[in-house]
Protein backbone atom coordinates (compact mmCIF):
# COMPACT_ATOMS: atom_id res chain seq x y z
CA UNK A 1 0.00 0.00 0.00
CA UNK A 2 0.70 3.68 -0.67
CA UNK A 3 1.27 4.97 2.50
CA UNK A 4 3.16 8.23 1.25
CA UNK A 5 -0.10 9.62 -0.37
CA UNK A 6 -2.33 9.82 2.38
CA UNK A 7 1.30 11.04 4.68
CA UNK A 8 1.00 14.08 2.32
CA UNK A 9 -2.51 14.63 2.63
CA UNK A 10 -2.14 14.83 6.00
CA UNK A 11 0.53 16.98 5.89
CA UNK A 12 -1.52 19.13 3.67
CA UNK A 13 -3.72 19.60 6.38
CA UNK A 14 -1.22 20.60 9.22
CA UNK A 15 0.13 22.89 6.64
CA UNK A 16 -3.30 24.77 6.06
CA UNK A 17 -3.88 25.18 9.95
CA UNK A 18 -0.36 26.78 9.71
CA UNK A 19 -1.51 28.83 7.14
CA UNK A 20 -4.67 30.26 9.16
CA UNK A 21 -1.96 31.17 12.53
CA UNK A 22 0.69 32.91 10.26
CA UNK A 23 -2.17 34.79 8.06
CA UNK A 24 -4.03 36.34 11.66
CA UNK A 25 -0.02 36.83 13.05
CA UNK A 26 1.53 38.13 9.79
CA UNK A 27 -1.67 41.06 9.30
CA UNK A 28 -1.80 41.72 12.58
CA UNK A 29 1.72 42.68 13.11
CA UNK A 30 2.80 43.47 9.68
CA UNK A 31 -0.51 44.68 8.13
CA UNK A 32 -1.97 43.06 4.53
CA UNK A 33 0.15 45.30 2.12
CA UNK A 34 2.81 42.60 2.75
CA UNK A 35 0.93 40.29 0.70
CA UNK A 36 3.28 39.64 -1.75
CA UNK A 37 6.25 38.55 0.01
CA UNK A 38 3.93 35.57 0.74
CA UNK A 39 3.02 35.04 -2.49
CA UNK A 40 6.66 35.40 -4.04
CA UNK A 41 7.95 33.11 -0.90
CA UNK A 42 5.25 30.32 -1.94
CA UNK A 43 5.89 30.58 -5.90
CA UNK A 44 10.15 29.97 -5.08
CA UNK A 45 9.20 27.01 -2.88
CA UNK A 46 7.40 25.42 -5.81
CA UNK A 47 10.15 26.27 -8.25
CA UNK A 48 12.75 24.57 -5.74
CA UNK A 49 10.47 21.24 -5.73
CA UNK A 50 10.80 21.17 -9.41
CA UNK A 51 14.93 20.65 -8.58
CA UNK A 52 14.66 18.29 -5.64
CA UNK A 53 14.86 14.59 -7.07
CA UNK A 54 13.08 12.67 -4.26
CA UNK A 55 9.29 13.10 -5.35
CA UNK A 56 8.27 12.35 -1.55
CA UNK A 57 10.29 15.81 -0.97
CA UNK A 58 9.19 17.56 -3.47
CA UNK A 59 5.67 17.10 -3.14
CA UNK A 60 6.23 18.29 0.13
CA UNK A 61 7.56 21.32 -0.68
CA UNK A 62 4.76 22.12 -3.51
CA UNK A 63 1.96 21.76 -1.21
CA UNK A 64 4.15 24.07 1.33
CA UNK A 65 4.42 26.78 -1.22
CA UNK A 66 0.68 26.55 -2.33
CA UNK A 67 -0.12 27.38 1.43
CA UNK A 68 1.86 30.00 1.09
CA UNK A 69 0.39 31.30 -2.11
CA UNK A 70 -3.10 30.93 -0.35
CA UNK A 71 -2.09 32.66 2.58
CA UNK A 72 -1.02 35.70 0.81
CA UNK A 73 -4.66 36.09 -1.12
CA UNK A 74 -6.00 35.96 2.48
CA UNK A 75 -4.07 38.83 4.17
CA UNK A 76 -6.94 41.40 2.82
CA UNK A 77 -9.59 39.42 4.22
CA UNK A 78 -7.91 39.36 7.16
CA UNK A 79 -7.60 42.67 7.26
CA UNK A 80 -11.12 43.56 6.82
CA UNK A 81 -12.29 40.85 9.56
CA UNK A 82 -9.74 42.78 12.12
CA UNK A 83 -12.43 46.29 11.28
CA UNK A 84 -15.23 44.31 11.53
CA UNK A 85 -14.37 43.42 15.08
CA UNK A 86 -14.08 39.66 14.16
CA UNK A 87 -10.64 39.42 15.23
CA UNK A 88 -7.64 41.47 17.32
CA UNK A 89 -7.38 44.44 15.40
CA UNK A 90 -3.88 46.05 15.93
CA UNK A 91 -4.09 50.01 16.78
CA UNK A 92 -0.70 50.57 15.94
CA UNK A 93 0.87 51.52 12.56
CA UNK A 94 2.52 48.99 10.48
CA UNK A 95 5.70 49.20 8.91
CA UNK A 96 5.80 49.70 4.85
CA UNK A 97 6.86 46.89 2.83
CA UNK A 98 9.95 47.22 0.45
CA UNK A 99 8.16 49.00 -2.79
CA UNK A 100 5.10 49.80 -1.14
CA UNK A 101 3.81 52.19 -3.26
CA UNK A 102 4.33 49.70 -6.04
CA UNK A 103 2.13 46.88 -4.08
CA UNK A 104 -0.30 49.65 -3.84
CA UNK A 105 -1.08 49.97 -7.56
CA UNK A 106 -1.65 46.07 -7.72
CA UNK A 107 -5.21 44.85 -6.25
CA UNK A 108 -4.45 42.68 -3.76
CA UNK A 109 -6.08 39.09 -4.54
CA UNK A 110 -8.15 37.01 -2.69
CA UNK A 111 -10.22 34.12 -2.81
CA UNK B 1 15.13 16.41 -15.41
CA UNK B 2 12.88 18.30 -13.35
CA UNK B 3 10.67 16.72 -10.56
CA UNK B 4 7.27 17.74 -11.00
CA UNK B 5 5.65 15.84 -8.15
CA UNK B 6 5.83 19.19 -6.32
CA UNK B 7 4.10 20.88 -8.92
CA UNK B 8 1.70 18.72 -9.44
CA UNK B 9 0.80 18.71 -5.45
CA UNK B 10 0.68 22.11 -5.47
CA UNK B 11 -1.81 22.94 -8.22
CA UNK B 12 -3.78 20.10 -6.24
CA UNK B 13 -3.59 22.18 -2.60
CA UNK B 14 -4.51 25.46 -4.11
CA UNK B 15 -7.42 24.27 -6.64
CA UNK B 16 -8.36 22.54 -3.28
CA UNK B 17 -8.79 25.41 -1.01
CA UNK B 18 -9.92 27.57 -3.53
CA UNK B 19 -12.49 25.44 -3.88
CA UNK B 20 -13.29 25.27 -0.45
CA UNK B 21 -14.05 28.54 -0.23
CA UNK B 22 -15.41 29.12 -3.31
CA UNK B 23 -17.02 26.03 -4.31
CA UNK B 24 -18.54 25.48 -0.45
CA UNK B 25 -20.28 29.19 -0.46
CA UNK B 26 -21.50 28.04 -3.78
CA UNK B 27 -22.92 24.59 -2.56
CA UNK B 28 -24.16 26.10 1.16
CA UNK B 29 -25.83 28.83 -0.73
CA UNK B 30 -27.80 26.12 -2.74
CA UNK B 31 -28.67 23.52 -1.08
CA UNK B 32 -32.00 23.87 1.01
CA UNK B 33 -30.76 21.33 3.07
CA UNK B 34 -26.50 20.77 3.94
CA UNK B 35 -26.52 17.36 4.94
CA UNK B 36 -26.61 16.07 1.65
CA UNK B 37 -23.89 17.55 0.07
CA UNK B 38 -21.79 16.46 3.66
CA UNK B 39 -22.57 13.23 3.11
CA UNK B 40 -21.30 13.31 -0.60
CA UNK B 41 -18.13 14.80 0.17
CA UNK B 42 -17.55 12.76 3.34
CA UNK B 43 -18.11 9.93 0.64
CA UNK B 44 -15.98 11.41 -2.22
CA UNK B 45 -13.12 11.85 0.46
CA UNK B 46 -13.15 8.63 2.00
CA UNK B 47 -13.11 7.26 -2.08
CA UNK B 48 -10.23 9.55 -2.82
CA UNK B 49 -8.13 8.66 0.84
CA UNK B 50 -8.71 4.58 -0.05
CA UNK B 51 -7.61 5.24 -3.59
CA UNK B 52 -4.38 7.16 -2.44
CA UNK B 53 -3.36 3.78 -0.48
CA UNK B 54 -3.22 1.85 -4.18
CA UNK B 55 -1.79 4.68 -5.88
CA UNK B 56 0.76 3.74 -8.41
CA UNK B 57 3.33 6.53 -7.47
CA UNK B 58 3.74 9.23 -4.91
CA UNK B 59 2.42 12.00 -6.97
CA UNK B 60 -0.95 10.26 -7.60
CA UNK B 61 -1.34 8.71 -4.09
CA UNK B 62 -0.62 13.05 -2.63
CA UNK B 63 -2.90 14.33 -4.87
CA UNK B 64 -6.04 11.95 -3.86
CA UNK B 65 -5.32 12.51 -0.27
CA UNK B 66 -4.87 16.30 -0.54
CA UNK B 67 -7.92 16.38 -2.46
CA UNK B 68 -9.88 13.50 -0.57
CA UNK B 69 -8.77 15.03 2.69
CA UNK B 70 -9.86 18.63 1.43
CA UNK B 71 -13.35 17.34 0.57
CA UNK B 72 -13.55 16.43 4.29
CA UNK B 73 -12.50 19.48 5.65
CA UNK B 74 -15.40 21.23 2.86
CA UNK B 75 -17.88 18.95 4.84
CA UNK B 76 -16.88 21.17 7.62
CA UNK B 77 -16.57 24.16 6.51
CA UNK B 78 -20.25 23.91 5.31
CA UNK B 79 -21.43 23.96 8.67
CA UNK B 80 -19.18 26.72 9.77
CA UNK B 81 -20.47 28.61 6.69
CA UNK B 82 -24.07 28.49 7.87
CA UNK B 83 -23.41 29.58 11.25
CA UNK B 84 -22.15 32.64 9.19
CA UNK B 85 -24.63 33.16 6.88
CA UNK B 86 -26.90 32.69 10.24
CA UNK B 87 -24.78 35.65 11.97
CA UNK B 88 -24.96 37.97 8.90
CA UNK B 89 -21.32 36.79 8.39
CA UNK B 90 -21.59 35.97 4.77
CA UNK B 91 -24.40 37.03 2.16
CA UNK B 92 -27.64 34.76 2.39
CA UNK B 93 -29.48 33.71 -0.51
CA UNK B 94 -33.17 35.00 -0.35
CA UNK B 95 -34.23 32.36 -2.46
CA UNK B 96 -33.00 29.50 -0.31
CA UNK B 97 -36.14 28.45 2.40
CA UNK B 98 -32.97 28.13 5.29
CA UNK B 99 -31.66 31.14 4.00
CA UNK B 100 -34.80 33.10 3.96
CA UNK B 101 -36.07 31.68 7.72
CA UNK B 102 -32.19 33.53 8.80
CA UNK B 103 -33.72 36.82 7.50
CA UNK B 104 -36.72 36.41 8.75
CA UNK B 105 -34.89 35.91 12.21
CA UNK B 106 -32.98 39.12 11.70
CA UNK B 107 -29.78 38.41 11.62
CA UNK B 108 -28.53 37.21 8.52
CA UNK B 109 -28.09 39.95 5.53
CA UNK B 110 -28.05 40.36 2.02
CA UNK B 111 -24.57 41.87 1.84
CA UNK B 112 -20.88 40.34 2.23
CA UNK B 113 -19.77 42.64 4.54
CA UNK B 114 -16.18 41.53 3.58
CA UNK B 115 -16.60 43.05 0.22
CA UNK B 116 -14.55 46.21 0.70
CA UNK B 117 -11.73 47.18 0.62
CA UNK B 118 -9.26 47.40 4.10
CA UNK B 119 -8.40 50.99 5.21
CA UNK B 120 -4.72 51.92 5.25
CA UNK B 121 -2.64 50.25 7.87
CA UNK B 122 0.08 52.53 8.03
CA UNK B 123 -2.26 55.10 9.64
CA UNK B 124 -2.34 55.16 13.99
CA UNK B 125 -5.32 54.10 15.06
CA UNK B 126 -5.01 54.31 18.18
CA UNK B 127 -5.87 57.85 20.53
CA UNK B 128 -3.00 59.19 21.23
CA UNK B 129 -1.95 59.32 25.55
CA UNK B 130 -0.08 62.52 25.11
CA UNK B 131 -1.97 64.30 22.89
CA UNK B 132 -0.21 68.22 22.88
CA UNK B 133 -3.44 70.76 23.19
CA UNK B 134 -4.67 72.51 20.39
CA UNK B 135 -3.64 76.10 19.81
CA UNK B 136 -5.85 78.17 18.36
Amino acid sequence: MMWEGLAIGLFSLGIIGFGFFWVIRMEYYLGYLWWPYPMLFGIGIVVLSLFVMDSGWSALLGVTGASFIWGATELKEQAVRAELGWFRRNPHPKPLPPFAALIRKIKAPHL
Amino acid sequence: MLQTSGLWLALATFLSIWWGHVGVRWLEAKSVDIRPPMVALIIAGLILNVAALFAPNVTIGGVCSVVGIALWWDAFELVRQDRRVRHGHAPANPSNPRHARYLAEGKATLHDPLDREPSDPMVDTQPSAHREPEVA
